[in-house]
């Protein structure tokens, strides 16, 4: 491991929290720059303008090459760029970026607050199945009813459109009740399931991963939590994924929180790597013993 | 209070689109609501519908009477999706955001009173609005934008000439 790598992973937390508190701010400041005339910086996370540069949420331009079946080569350049990063480096944009996730992060840690006592279960990795399940039942409808839907549910582009509207106008559309209804799902009944399972513009970038993109890689041999009882990375997760296991894809987005807990622990089982994943046989080799041993209820 | 809500109704007419604006139901699928038009608008003209109304939640409107639009066409060079087609300012006769129409029963230049304020404020001047008898504005429909400026400086009270959005 080279020391930018250990650096990194030593300030993961504090580095992704800056990346999620300045995307927040930007969604203030840039409608108040445009006020005030300055225009190099300009639009919402639908699609931002930087100088003459577009870029366009990739989920928008697919559907509106569904509904128009048309679209500008302009619009065509400005959702590719946000896809080859997400070719690169996965769902950075969901873990790193988007507003609602971090909203929803701190929803989830009040709710562990105010529901200490409840248990949870050891994280599980579900069946991809679920989330393609879910984004096609979005396309379809997307497709069948003909209304935008994928607008009307980017929350990252809902939240920053009322946060422009509030300095431009101060005025908050009826729409953000949408965002209410689901943070109160969350907070009372299912967390984090809206980025886990139903986000659209999550499943689209998640569309875009190949054997070489940034994955969590682990490491059975420097696992060192095997008797701990509640262990640090399943606890952290904030989908609540096992990154011990295979299976983490198309779910999560590299958010790193698993590696940081990790390093907090003096582990280094867990690392970013760009690698291809190994094959399964390779991986079950002497490590199922060790990994299926069932432990039943972690304390979060 | 009803009677006032109700006269509103009944004087009901759709906001316009902002300039190069393609049809409207092309326009709800091309449009991703990214507000980059709104944040362009040096005049403050356009406004973003909210859920009040349904599925047009988002989209861009002008409101003639509150701000109109100056056809400075600054909308039309940052929409990424082509849902507002690119305009040159030069461009300004090839906008069609809706026609205007005079309400000759309550139009001062109708009932007795010299008012020249459409007439002199139409950005198409001295086509989309003459003066007939040098008195009397007449819209000429195959010339009229649809800016909306005609409907916003217009003295009375609700205004005597309407534009009527071309895009229902």
């Amino acid at each position: 491991m080279t020391r930018f790598e250990e650096y990194f992973y030593k300030h993961l937390h504090l580095l992704r929290r800056i990346s999620q508190w300045a995307a927040v701010a930007l969604i203030f400041l840039i409608p108040f720059l445009n006020r005030h005339g300055y225009h190099e910086l300009m639009g919402t996370f639908y699609s931002i303008r930087i100088g003459h540069l577009d870029l366009m949420d990739p989920a928008l331009m697919f559907q509106t090459i569904l509904l128009t079946k048309h679209i500008p080569f302009s619009a065509l350049l400005a959702g590719t760029l946000p896809l080859i990063l997400a070719l690169v480096l996965g769902k950075v944009f969901c873990s790193w970026v988007c507003p609602y996730n971090l909203l929803a992060e701190y929803v989830a840690k009040l709710r562990k607050l105010v529901f200490p006592q409840k248990k949870y279960f050891l994280n599980h990795n579900p069946k991809p199945q679920w989330y393609w399940i879910v984004f096609g039942l979005v396309v379809t409808t997307l497709m069948v009813l003909g209304i935008p839907l994928i607008t009307l549910t980017s929350f990252p582009g809902l939240i920053s459109s009322e946060a422009a509207d509030l300095v431009l106008n101060g005025t908050i559309g009826i729409e953000i009740l949408l965002v209410l209804i689901v943070i109160l799902l969350e907070f009372f009944v299912a967390p984090h399931f809206w980025c886990k399972y139903a986000c659209p513009v999550g499943a689209t970038l998640a569309l875009f991963r190949y054997k070489h993109t940034m994955r969590v890689h682990f490491d059975p041999k420097g696992c060192t939590c095997d008797s701990v009882k509640s262990l640090p990375c399943n606890v952290i997760c904030p989908l609540g994924l096992d990154p011990r296991h295979d299976g983490i894809y198309p779910y999560c987005y590299n958010c790193g929180e698993c590696i940081y807990s990790c390093h907090q622990h003096h582990g280094k089982s867990l690392s970013f790597s760009f690698k291809a994943a190994p094959k399964k046989a390779a991986v079950s080799n002497g490590m199922n013993i060790k990994m299926n041993r069932p432990i039943k209820e972690v304390n979060a | 209070m009803i009677l006032e809500f109700l006269q509103k109704l009944a004087n009901y007419h759709a906001p316009l689109r902002p300039p190069g604006a393609i049809p409207e139901d092309e326009f709800l699928n091309q449009c991703i609501r990214c507000r980059k038009c709104e944040e362009a608008c040096p005049y403050d003209s356009i406004v973003m519908a909210h859920g009040d109304r349904g599925l047009k939640v988002g989209t861009p409107f002008i409101y003639a009477r509150r701000e109109p639009c100056y056809l400075c066409m600054k909308c039309t060079e940052v929409c990424p999706t082509g849902a507002l087609q690119l305009l040159k300012r030069e461009e300004k006769r090839k906008v069609r955001m809706g026609t205007a129409k005079i309400n000759q029963t309550t139009c001062l230049a109708y009932n007795g009173i010299i008012c020249r304020a459409c007439y002199e404020r139409c950005p198409i001047y001295r086509e989309a609005i003459t003066l007939q008898n040098e008195i009397y504005p007449v819209v000429h429909q195959e010339h009229c934008v649809g800016c909306g400026i005609c409907e916003n400086v217009c003295p009375n009270e609700p205004a005597s000439i309407i534009v009527y959005s071309s895009h229902g």
